[in-house]
């Protein structure tokens, strides 16, 4: 089966580059046979890549310890779960995962677009199957998942012991499902460059894709925190790594991308800025792949063998240089009438969006990489932790945060006085009576706390802004068609989904603010050294240490639990059993914290430590409002899923616009 | 927007009289080391003192502690980890020198490109008023042309 997985590698990768070479041939020469023939690879290429994938799925799950990625990431030991998990642990298999999704997207472009856009879909075909080879490339001659042992050991190393848990599961491929999503805009971005078919096609074509892989990065951001807060036993959730960074930057971009956007659909205008921000979004994507396989930065992330950097240096640099050159060359055709009625508008608040959105970037960007910059200049190497971004990024957000209210509810075209005072009177009103009403419980004095402060006032006036316009549509409803509420508001939802969708998104968005800034300001935390039936209190609760128990989980896994019970108001509360997992030929034990978790804070246990007398070092965090980041998550989700559910009418106005293309532009099966 | 200014400079009074800069505590000074120290342990964790759990980051505290209770300032304290693991033991660059580049570079790119987004805005209205113009000079070269087609049906209409 290894030898069928590493053979279906080569054919994979020998039929892209016969796809890519003829796909090319084919538009370039309008080549009907090399087309025809083109159109079968990508579905011959996805076909090897899963063949391949199943044999070291299988690998893993009958522990063949005679590939060396299977011997170094599992053993037999391992719950069948993280088996399955382990193929992305490392770096060979994960290449081998992100391949698996590229290929899989292709296909499903492919099929989508099969009779249509014939003038686009060869160079993006081309474009994503050039994509395609690099990754076969580096799997097939650098880092081969299928690397034989020629002694295979009875039994391998095992997973790391901080990748043992569910979200190893989830949190992974929701991220590379995200970054590899990335890869579809990009393609069909430069296959518009490529045909100079530049007008807003190819953002049509890809408006779905943008939103599903921004939809799926964003989730992959907030599961990666959800892992790191119950993983990593430090009370936080984001640590301003330089491979969180990696992952955060390109959602940023996205962000910006998926607003601007809407300026050139509305108004045809910011054609350059919108394809420099597509090429943007992906070359981050491979930029935080660079990162996490070139050892070059420090982070926690980092690949054991990170021996890619170059390769990812050089793609990275030929995609810049290519995109670059084919923009320069494209500008006469790219660009467009740009004209706007008023400073005070609702296209220059997105302006000032995509300013801040980049702005974040740029200083994640700036931090993550100046490490290199001062090593380069005065030959000391210095560290970029949280403070700087903190400093950095706290206040940039918060501007984002204003204008995220003041976007959606600011008129296009022109915004006059009046229109302004109408629209903004009452989310100001609500902000200044919560700004009073918080004055006296809300500590205030160190910077953390005012900017907390800022953010809540912010939060509600943003919130404000939102419901007043579900309000104004589900009132006008009821008015027009006598509805109920409830009735009216899912009209209005599911007849203006992007609208309504979206609004509901910048909900979510709002609750990860408050939740990031109640978490950061107002947290707690105490250690203790206990002896068994010792107390101590903290914020309101009396936490009492019962006892410290021993269990041998499996022969290489030994647990070791402390009791502790927690006592409010005199009354029973919550038994916490904070562990340590001790993993066989580990040095460092792994933490697995114990969180109670409800909408006004989380009473999160950690054992620390302990000793042969039973006694043990407990820390307790008290971190205010973290529900609300992971309900915010939710909130994200469930508008997003609005924004991209099909809409009929959408539909058939795409339908009769194919219907016409087809006619003025014949498939090759028809010619 | 009368009642808005006044009820704006109610809050500003009260903000004053309500609050006092807090005044840092031990524990605080403790928590400001942690924060502003990474953790130097063998397996080069990468993390800020404060957010590691390793056994070395304990030993660090309970030094830093004694260090503190010993009456050396926060400076002396960073200054001595500093002399001894090098700027690295810092959780962010110094404010001084070739490193005050990275705390100015975001905020100046920032401030750059919103002159550059603020220009483009001026002159795209400005393309449009200039149109807008134009169009109205066009429409006064041809007065009347349509008002007296308009007439000249509203006087044909029999009532």
């Amino acid at each position: 089966m290894n030898d069928i997985g590493e053979f279906t590698l080569l054919v994979a990768l020998a039929t892209a580059i016969y796809g890519c070479v003829a796909y090319i041939m084919a538009a370039r020469g309008n080549r009907i046979d090399l087309y025809l023939s083109a159109d079968k690879t990508p579905v011959i290429v996805w076909g090897c890549v899963v063949i391949s994938s199943i044999c070291l799925w299988r690998a893993f799950l009958t522990n063949d310890f005679s590939l060396q990625y299977v011997w170094a990431y599992s053993n037999i030991e391992l719950d069948t779960f993280y088996k399955f998990a382990s193929f992305w642990g490392g770096q060979k298999g994960s290449l081998l995962f992100w391949t698996l999704l590229l290929t899989t997207y292709t296909v499903v472009v492919h099929f989508q677009n099969r009779k249509k856009n014939l003038r686009v879909v060869p160079y993006a075909m081309a474009v994503l199957l050039t994509i395609i080879i690099f990754f076969l490339f580096l799997i097939n001659f650098s880092t081969n998942p299928f690397e034989r042992i020629p002694l295979p050991p009875e039994d391998g190393r095992g997973l790391n012991p901080l990748l043992q848990n569910y979200w190893m599961v989830i949190h992974p491929p929701t991220l590379y499902l995200g970054y590899v999503g990335f890869t579809v805009p990009f393609a069909f971005a430069v296959a518009a460059l490529l045909s100079k078919n530049l007008d807003d096609g190819w953002i049509r074509l890809t408006r779905k894709w943008t939103l599903i892989s921004w939809f799926f990065l964003c989730m992959g951001n907030l599961f990666g925190a959800s892992w790191a807060y119950v993983e990593l036993g430090w009370g936080g959730y984001w640590a301003w790594d330089p491979v969180e960074n990696a992952a955060f930057m390109p959602l940023l971009v996205a962000t910006a991308f998926l607003h601007s956007v809407m300026i050139q659909e509305k108004k045809d205008m910011m054609k350059v800025w919108n394809m420099s921000l597509v090429l943007l979004t992906f070359v981050m994507t491979i930029f935080g792949t660079f990162i996490t396989r070139s050892g070059l930065i420090q982070s926690v992330h980092t690949f054991d063998e990170a021996t890619l950097g170059y390769y990812f240096l050089a793609f990275l640099f030929v995609i810049l240089f290519a995109c670059t050159a084919l923009i320069v060359a494209r500008l006469p055709l790219l660009k467009s009438d740009n004209q706007l009625d008023s400073f005070l508008s609702r296209e220059s608040s997105f302006l000032f969006n995509n300013l801040l959105l980049l702005g974040i970037a740029f200083a994640t960007f700036w931090g993550t990489i100046f490490p290199i910059i001062s090593e380069a200049v005065r030959g000391i190497k210095i560290t970029v932790g949280p403070p700087f971004y903190n400093q950095v990024n706290v206040p940039i957000g918060l501007a984002l945060l204003a204008l995220i209210g003041i976007g959606p509810v600011i008129a296009w075209r022109r915004a006059t006085f009046s229109n302004l005072k109408k629209n903004f009177f009452k989310p100001l009103a609500a902000a200044f009576i919560a700004a009073v009403a918080m004055l006296p419980v809300i500590p205030l004095g160190s910077r953390v706390e005012n900017y907390t402060y800022l953010t809540f006032i912010l939060c509600v006036f943003v919130l404000a802004c939102i419901l007043i316009e579900f309000y104004k549509g589900t009132a006008s409803r009821m008015g027009l068609h006598e509805e109920s509420i409830l009735g009216a508001l899912t009209t209005i939802t599911w007849r203006n989904k992007r609208q309504y969708g979206g609004y509901i998104v910048h909900i979510g968005v709002v609750l990860i603010f408050a939740g990031i800034a109640g978490s950061q300001a107002y947290g707690t935390h105490i250690e203790k050294h206990l002896k068994t039936g010792e107390t101590f209190k903290i914020r309101g609760y009396d936490i009492t240490y019962e006892k410290l128990v021993a269990v041998e989980a499996t022969s290489v896994k030994t647990r070791v639990i402390a009791q502790l019970q927690v006592e409010r108001n005199g009354s029973h509360y919550w038994t916490a059993r904070p562990e340590k997992e001790f993993y066989k030929g580990q040095n460092q034990p792994v933490s697995e914290v114990d969180v109670l978790s409800t909408w006004k804070e989380d009473l999160y246990m950690i054992l620390a430590d302990f000793r042969e007398d039973e006694s043990a070092t407990i820390k307790v965090y008290v971190n205010p409002m973290v529900s609300w980041m992971w309900t915010g998550g939710w909130i994200i989700a469930f508008g997003t899923m609005i924004s991209m559910w099909p809409d009929r009418l959408e539909q058939r106005r795409r339908l009769n616009r194919f219907r016409k293309e087809e006619a003025l532009f014949p498939s090759p099966a028809q010619e | 927007m009368q009642l808005l200014k006044i009820l704006f400079g109610i809050f500003i009074a009260s903000w004053f009289l309500v609050h006092t800069p807090n005044i840092s505590q031990a524990g605080a000074l403790l928590q400001d080391l942690e924060n502003a120290l990474m953790c130097k342990c063998d397996d080069k964790c990468g993390k800020v003192l404060i957010n590691c759990t390793c056994s070395t980051s304990d030993k660090t505290r309970a030094k830093l502690s004694k260090m503190l209770e010993s009456g050396l300032t926060i400076e002396q304290i960073i200054k001595s980890q500093v002399d001894k693991y090098g700027e690295t033991v810092l959780s962010a660059p110094t404010k001084f020198g070739f490193n005050l580049t990275a705390w100015v570079m975001p905020f100046v790119a920032l401030i750059a490109g919103g002159v550059g987004v603020r220009k483009i805005i001026n002159s795209w209205v400005g393309k449009k008023e200039e149109l807008d113009s134009q169009d109205e000079t066009q429409e006064k070269s041809t007065p009347g042309k349509y008002s007296k087609r308009l007439q000249d049906e509203l006087d044909g209409i029999e009532l």
